[in-house]
C-alpha cells in the first residue's frame, strides 16, 4: 500500500520515490551572480533563545520589499534565521519543516536535535552546486531544544554555505549586517550589565531591536526598525517550553519601555 | 467457466464474512465535533488506536494493529506528498479517501488471493467552524461514508454501531463541554463492548460511567483533540484523561 522509503520516517526518500526531489541544481556556466543581503541572529537571554531579524530584500541596490519574514517556524521546537538566496533559503525552510513534521507523524516521535541539525547541513550540501556559481548561497542559522537534559535546553548552530555546522557559545549573527551586530553582541557579552544571557524579555527584545536598528545604521540592505512607520523586526523566541512569536505591539511597547 | 464468475462472488462473501469475524471484539472508535474542535476517542494500548495525520487532520479506528499501521502511513505520505507539492491548504479528507484510501482498500478486499485489510477507520478534518468539521466513516472494502460535523462511530459490527450512532446523536444534543462528550463517548463504548442494549434496558448512567471506569482500568482511553483555533498550523494534541477533565 505505501511507497517504499529507503529510511524509515524520511521525507526526502518519499519524494525521490515520487521523483519530486526538492532544490535540483544543475551547474550553468554563465550564472548571473545576485546580490543578497539580510541581518539575522540569535542570542542566549535569560529566559531561551531570541532570535531576531530584519525584513527587507535587496536585489542589488534595489530594495524589493521590506515585509519579509527571515525567522521561520520549523516545528514547535525549531527555529530558522535564513540569510542567502531567498529562494533558495525558503525552500530549504519548507522541506524541514514537511520533513520533520512527516517523521514525527510517521514515526510518533520527534527528530532528535542532532538528527535536525544535521537535516538542515544536508540541504546546504545537496545545494553545492548552486552555492558554487554564486545564485544559490544560503547561510542560516538554526535553534532548536536539547531534549536530552531536564529541562529541555534551547541551543543556537550556525552553519557555512557548505554544510559545516557548529554550535554557538552564547549568540550567533549572519547575513552582511552581522559584522556590526557581532561586535555589539560581543561587547555587551564581556562588558555589559545585563549581559544578554541575563536579560529578562523585555530587555531582550528591546536589545534586539536596537541590534537591527544599528545594523542598519552600517548596512544599507538590512531594514532596520522604525516604529513611525509601524515596521518592526520578526522576533520569535525558543524556551523550553516550545517556540513564541514576539508581535509588532509588543515590540512596540518593549522599544517604548 | 462459466461457473467462475458465482466462485468469485462467493469468494468475496466468505471474505466478508472472514473479515466481519476476525473484527469481532475490536474496540470501538468515536470522534465528534465540538464548538472548539473535534475529539476522537478510543481505547487501546496508548498510540494505537488515534493518531495525528496531517495538520488538520486525524484517524481513529480499529482493526489489526498492522493493517492499520499501514493505513496510517499510507495516508501520512500522501497528504505529506501533497502538501510539499502544493500547499498544506489543498490536503482535504474528500480527496486522501476518495482518490487514495479508498479506491486501495477496494482492490486489496476484491484480491482474494490476498490476505485482506482488518480495519474499520474514522477519520476527521477540523474546518473553520462545527458546520464545516468532516467526519468520515471508512470501511475495510473501501467503501465510505462522510458526515458534515457531528458525532461518528466505527464498531467491529455494522448493527450495534448503527444502534450506537443513533443513542448517540440524540444524547450528544446539546452538549457542547469536552468533559461531557468524553464521558458519553466513554458510556457508549461500555456498551459496546458489553453488547448492552441502547433502546429498551439501557443501564442507567451511573451504571454506565461506573462501567467505563472498570472497563478502562487496565487499558488507555486514548483522545485525540483537533483544535479549531490554535497559534500552530499542526492543529492535533493527543490529550490524557485528567486534561479531558475525567
Amino acid at each position: 500500500m505505501n511507497v517504499e522509503t529507503p529510511i524509515a520516517g524520511d521525507f526526502l526518500s518519499l519524494l525521490a520515490a515520487h521523483k519530486l526531489a526538492p532544490l535540483p541544481s544543475t551547474p550553468a556556466p554563465t550564472a548571473p551572480v545576485q546580490t543578497q543581503a539580510t541581518t539575522v541572529f540569535a542570542f542566549e537571554f535569560a529566559e531561551g533563545v531570541l532570535m531576531a531579524g530584519d525584513r527587507r530584500a535587496t536585489a542589488g541596490n534595489v530594495i524589493v520589499t521590506d515585509r519579509v519574514d527571515k525567522v521561520i517556524e520549523i516545528d514547535a521546537t525549531s527555529l530558522l534565521a535564513i540569510a542567502g538566496v531567498p529562494a533558495t533559503a525558503f525552500e530549504m525552510a519548507r522541506v524541514l519543516q514537511t520533513s520533520f513534521e512527516y517523521y514525527r507523524r510517521s514515526q510518533l516521535q520527534s527528530l532528535s536535535l542532532p538528527a535536525k541539525v544535521r537535516a538542515l547541513a544536508r540541504l546546504l550540501r545537496e545545494n553545492l552546486a548552486m552555492t558554487m556559481q554564486g545564485i544559490g548561497v544560503v547561510a542560516p542559522l538554526f535553534a532548536g531544544l536539547d531534549n536530552s537534559v531536564s529541562p529541555a535546553k534551547p541551543q543556537i548552530y550556525f552553519y557555512d554555505p557548505l554544510g559545516a555546522q557548529f554550535q554557538a557559545v552564547g549568540y550567533v549573527a549572519s547575513g552582511s549586517g552581522s559584522g556590526t551586530i557581532r561586535s555589539v553582541l560581543s561587547f555587551q557579552e564581556q562588558y555589559g550589565s545585563p549581559r544578554p544571557s541575563q536579560m529578562k524579555l523585555g530587555e531582550a527584545i528591546r536589545f534586539a531591536l536596537r541590534l537591527l536598528m544599528t545594523a542598519s545604521e552600517f548596512d544599507s540592505a538590512t531594514g532596520g526598525v522604525n516604529p513611525a512607520t509601524r515596521t518592526y523586526a520578526t522576533i520569535k523566541l525558543l524556551r523550553s517550553s516550545g517556540v513564541e512569536s514576539v508581535g509588532d505591539e509588543q515590540q512596540s511597547a518593549c522599544l517604548k519601555g | 467457466m462459466t461457473e467462475e464468475p458465482y466462485r468469485w462472488l462467493e469468494a468475496v462473501a466468505n471474505r466478508r464474512e472472514y473479515v466481519r469475524e476476525q473484527l469481532r471484539g475490536g474496540s470501538p472508535a468515536f470522534a465528534a465535533s465540538l464548538p472548539d474542535g473535534i475529539l476522537l476517542l478510543a481505547v487501546g494500548s496508548g498510540q494505537s488506536k488515534v493518531f495525528e495525520l496531517f495538520d488538520r487532520h486525524a484517524l481513529a479506528g480499529l482493526g489489526h494493529p498492522a493493517d492499520i499501521e499501514k493505513i496510517r502511513q499510507a495516508a501520512i505520505d500522501a497528504a505529506h506528498t501533497e502538501s510539499f507539492t502544493r500547499a498544506p491548504e489543498d490536503v482535504s479528507l474528500r480527496r486522501l479517501v476518495s482518490f487514495g484510501l479508498s479506491p486501495q482498500l477496494k482492490t486489496n478486499f476484491e484480491q482474494i488471493f490476498t490476505a485482506p485489510f482488518l480495519v474499520e477507520l474514522l477519520l476527521a478534518e477540523i474546518g473553520p467552524e462545527p458546520e464545516k468539521d468532516l467526519l468520515l466513516r471508512l470501511h475495510f472494502d473501501g467503501g465510505f461514508r462522510f458526515q458534515m460535523g457531528g458525532v461518528m462511530v466505527a464498531a467491529s459490527q455494522p448493527e450495534p454501531e448503527a444502534a450506537a450512532q443513533a443513542w448517540l446523536n440524540g444524547a450528544l444534543a446539546g452538549k457542547n463541554s469536552r468533559r461531557e462528550v468524553a464521558d458519553m463517548l466513554l458510556q457508549t463504548w461500555w456498551c459496546l463492548v458489553e453488547n448492552k442494549p441502547f433502546g429498551e434496558g439501557l443501564p442507567s448512567e451511573s451504571d454506565r460511567q461506573e462501567g467505563w471506569r472498570k472497563g478502562t482500568h487496565d487499558r488507555t482511553v486514548e483522545l485525540g483533540w483537533l483544535a479549531r483555533h490554535a497559534p500552530r498550523t499542526a492543529r492535533y494534541e493527543a490529550l490524557s484523561l485528567a486534561q479531558a477533565g475525567l
